[in-house]
């Protein structure tokens, strides 16, 4: 297609993805709503909203496919097909397996995943092609995480080796760890570079949940405080601030809500907060990243210039963006990871913008229903402590980028390219799962057998 | 698990709440700043290319038409010897005298002045949605609108050539508009010829230039004083050329002692003492409250134009001796002349504010309007009362006091004079900045102004006679 009618077709394509985006949104919203002031029926129109990620899917795709002007690039329709095609035998195998999952958490994270991969397509094909290969693997993970988290009961005998594991994966990125834009966090195993400190996230979520899960005194947990302390000085020394904080926030939030010791809590906050002053003092890349988001336009070639030039592209998309393929995001740094979601912002818009930043609350607001519901200490803090983990990641690096808070380096969880990323996003959202499924298959046995002793479940 | 569930609501709350921060946050930026953030110069988004561009950027006309910058085109060869059209920006030839106003837009150098700020109207990124599917598909290239901007071309001349070789700036408003008539920064360029432009030249001194303003002020202190009811009649107080506050020693320009004095004639001959003891008076809060309606410590977010924000920073910290000096003009205030220009203007308005504004009106391709000059209140800063007695104080400055330069024969004006002392880079100290602030005709003020002089001495020597002089030029042509 000549290049005018594509700038066209882009240009009238935005309020369709728009519309489609929004749709799903809505349609998320009132059911997450709904779920949420507890009425039961979860049956809805989930098989429908299925369809309109595909339309999402395929139309990009389609319009994608003819941006060159040297004629219609099948491979990319291919693409697009195939990324269909996964999303719906993932979302209908695992409602099929597991009756108990919530369908919405699952077509949320699959529309945030689609946007990722239209987004990378545009900035960089090979990387889509790649993304959507880590999405077949990241199902597959999630499958096996949601089987693992349905069966788990209390994960005692997995609390030592997990703790082990987590320690001994940050050390050997430290001393082996390739350094990657200023941070030492990557390891290199073969040809393939993994991202251990991910991994540890997931390893958190679940030793947590099981030591605050547990009644014990303040010298029992001593283990896990210092499984705790060590993993963040440890990601720290790989200057990974955002990780850092992202393992901060999980271990107040988790063990607040376990053990409803405000005193504690209140410790390491406080120790925290001491930490974060001592390293603003002692570390110069603190104090720039401290100083990038204070004021930017100090220095626009220099260290303000990753934030300004993703305010610019937010700035230049308006309401509905650029249009696909009309923008020019590749021109923010790290576009296609940290950077994601400003050029989401340039080329489908503000709205979508917003739309992704409602996808995130509303993921967070099912992850708590899902806790809420779950039948055992142990479970809750697993949904919750995965909801978490999701929340604060998602707002960490999007208020990064907005410069609402100082910008620490982390991916966008579900969009921006990654499989490392990819992986433990699906992997939280197979614990999320997982424990809807657990709570589903028992409040049916309970039913089934009529017995009045379960847990008790007044609010 | 009770306790479970209730700390998971509690931690629901609060990320909840993290998120709707974010939110309000993001939608805030976008509607405030997104604009900004597009039309700022490290854009690369919006740049003209030069060869076989895809938009050619619209014209920029004067308020009476004259075009100030368009798009030229001429034809040169390609690698292969094939024909292209190859489109530049060029300017008026006394582009000189709206250099900072216009600006310029260079793949060299850059933009910058309203080239920049509106580059959104100039490129056509306002079109509707139907407009930039038919000019996509029906003309050769897409086409930028043109915009009519409020100042004039002779009387940006005008001023131009009265400020000759001197350094500084000149703002001047229509007060119940707040439309930019002219604003002339000193030294200026040729956006036809960017090659040697010096980086000081560049600077849009009326918009970008922090000054201490010196004795006008007094103006603002005078204003704060009667607006929280102070009692101004009665104050009388003697000049004897110095005064002590706490540590400071406050002197009068010349030490000289101007005995007995009522506020008029204290603002007449700006006295530093009266002033200064008017600011103790008043006190910091009430000062800084005052200065803050007039528009201090702000982020001025003008629809037509970027303007750095003026500092008043008074705060509970701030010395007995500081806050003297403050009141007077002379400690750490710092100024743009677009903002005094402003304040002359709000009081000359009785006592209303309004936005500055430099978009006259936005021409589609067809010649149809797409946006006009809308006037818009900036700040209520005075009682319509206040103001008239403030614009007396300041008629009795020209008739009688310090601005008798800026005198017009018969027709009444009213202003203020400022000598702002500064320190040069090596600690010497240097010629004092000459200021005037004014408006006029008194009757039913139509013009307000603000004028700096760099290193020209005291405000009533050479500001204000340069001011009277313009502001009768600008009468003379039914401004």
């Amino acid at each position: 297609m000549p290049e005018k009618h594509y700038e066209i077709a882009s240009l009238a394509l935005r309020y369709w993805f728009v519309a489609l985006i929004g749709t799903i949104f809505v349609k998320c919203l009132l059911a997450t709503l709904k779920d949420f002031k507890k009425s039961d029926g979860n049956e809805g129109d989930a098989e429908r909203i299925s369809a309109l990620v595909v339309f999402l899917c395929l139309s990009a795709f389609g319009l994608l496919s003819v941006q060159n002007p040297e004629g219609i690039e099948i491979w990319v329709l291919v693409l697009g097909i195939l990324a269909s095609a996964l999303f719906l035998f993932q979302f209908f195998a695992l409602k099929f397996f597991f009756r108990g999952i919530d369908p919405y958490l699952l077509l949320m994270v699959d529309t945030l995943s689609v946007i990722g991969f239209i987004m990378l397509h545009r900035l960089d094909s090979d990387l889509a092609f790649r993304q959507v290969e880590w999405f077949g693997l990241s199902s597959i993970f999630l499958s096996i995480v949601l089987f693992v988290t349905r069966k788990l009961k209390t994960g005692k005998r997995f609390f030592y080796p997990l703790m082990g594991a987590g320690l001994i994966l940050l050390l050997l990125t430290l001393i082996l760890g390739e350094e990657v834009g200023g941070a030492r966090s990557w390891l290199t195993i073969g040809e393939h570079s993994i991202q251990p400190s991910e991994f540890v996230k997931l390893i958190m979520i679940i030793v947590f949940a099981i030591d605050f899960s547990q009644a014990k005194t303040l010298k029992q947990r001593i283990p896990v405080l210092i499984f705790a302390a060590l993993a963040v000085l440890l990601v720290v020394l790989q200057r990974d601030l955002g990780a850092a904080l992202l393992y901060f926030s999980l271990f107040v939030f988790l063990y607040y809500i376990g053990t409803s010791d405000w005193k504690v809590t209140a410790a390491a906050i406080l120790s925290g907060s001491l930490g974060a002053t001592a390293a603003y003092h002692i570390f110069n890349h603190v104090r720039v990243r401290v100083a990038a988001w204070r004021n930017p336009w100090a220095d626009v070639e220099g260290y303000g210039y990753q934030i300004i030039q993703s305010l610019i592209a937010i700035g230049s998309g308006g309401l509905v963006g650029s249009g696909l393929g009309l923008g020019k995001p590749a021109v923010i740094p790290a576009a296609t990871t940290d950077f994601i979601f400003s050029a989401v912002c340039e080329e489908m818009g503000v709205l979508v913008g917003i739309f992704i930043i409602g996808f995130y609350i509303l993921i967070l607001m099912k992850g708590t229903t899902t806790a809420l519901k779950a039948h055992t200490p142990f479970a809750a803090l697993l949904a919750m402590g995965a909801t978490i983990s999701l929340a604060i990641q998602s707002f960490i690096i999007i208020g990064g980028v907005i410069k609402f808070i100082p910008l620490t380096g982390i991916t966008v969880p579900f969009i921006s390219y990654g499989g490392s990323s990819m992986m433990v996003s699906f992997g939280a959202l197979g614990i999320m799962e997982g424990v809807a499924d657990q709570s589903a298959r028992a409040e049916k046995e309970q039913e089934g057998n009529g017995s009045e002793n379960g847990e008790e479940d007044e609010e | 698990m009770k306790k479970i569930r209730r700390n998971i609501r509690t931690g629901f709350f609060i990320l909840l709440g993290l998120f709707l921060f974010l939110l309000g946050y993001f939608c805030y930026g976008i509607l405030f700043y997104g604009d900004r953030w597009f039309a700022n110069s490290y854009n690369v988004r919006v740049r003209l290319n030069q060869v076989e561009p895809d938009i050619i950027p619209g014209d920029i006309l004067d308020r009476k038409g004259t075009v100030l910058a368009t798009t030229a085109k001429k034809t040169i060869k390609g690698e292969n010897g094939e024909e292209l059209e190859y489109y530049y920006r060029t300017y008026h030839k006394d582009a000189r005298a709206t250099a900072h106003v216009v600006g310029f837009h260079n793949p060299q150098y850059g933009r910058l002045g309203a080239e920049a700020f509106h580059i959104r109207y100039l490129m056509g990124y306002n079109n509707n949605f139907l407009e930039r599917i038919y000019q996509k598909a029906f003309l050769p290239r897409e086409n930028g609108n043109n915009i009519q901007l409020t100042v004039d071309l002779d009387l940006q001349r005008y001023i131009s050539e009265k400020l000759g070789n001197r350094k500084g700036s000149v703002v001047l408003l229509n007060p119940r508009t707040g439309e930019i008539l002219a604003m002339v920064s000193h030294p200026s360029f040729d956006p036809n010829d960017m090659e040697t432009v010096g980086e000081d030249n560049l600077v849009n001194r009326a918009t970008q230039g922090l000054y201490p303003p010196g004795s006008i002020f007094k103006v603002i202190t005078a204003a704060s004083a009667l607006e929280n009811g102070d009692d101004l009649k009665n104050m009388v107080y003697d000049c004897r050329g110095t005064t002590f506050i706490g540590q400071a020693q406050i002197n009068c320009y010349g030490k000289e002692a101007h005995g007995a004095l009522d506020t008029a004639h204290a603002l007449a001959v700006s006295c530093n003492g009266f002033f200064a003891h008017l600011g103790i008076r008043t006190g910091w809060e009430k000062l800084l409250r005052t200065g803050n309606l007039f528009g201090f410590n702000q982020d001025f977010l003008f629809d037509d134009i970027k303007v750095v924000a003026s500092r008043l920073p008074l705060s509970s910290k701030v010395s007995k001796e500081e806050l003297a000096w403050d009141a007077v003009g002379q400690g750490k205030v710092l100024v743009t002349p677009l903002h005094m220009a402003m304040v002359a203007a709000a009081i000359a308005n009785r006592g209303v504010m309004m936005e500055p504004k430099l978009i006259y009106s936005v021409i589609g391709r067809r010649g149809q309007m797409q946006k006009q000059l809308e006037p818009e209140v900036f700040a209520i800063v005075l009682s319509p009362e206040n103001a008239m007695l403030l614009s007396s104080m300041m008629e009795l400055v020209v008739e009688k006091g310090t601005g008798k330069g800026a005198r017009l024969g018969d027709i009444r004006l009213a202003g203020k004079t400022g000598t702002a002392e500064v320190q040069s880079t090596d600690g010497q100290k240097d010629q004092d900045h000459s200021w005037f602030i004014g408006f006029g005709p008194l009757d039913e003020p139509s013009l307000a102004i603000a004028v700096i002089i760099e290193n020209g001495g005291s405000g009533g020597a050479s500001a204000a006679p340069l001011a009277g002089d313009i502001l009768y030029k600008a009468m003379q042509m039914g401004y």
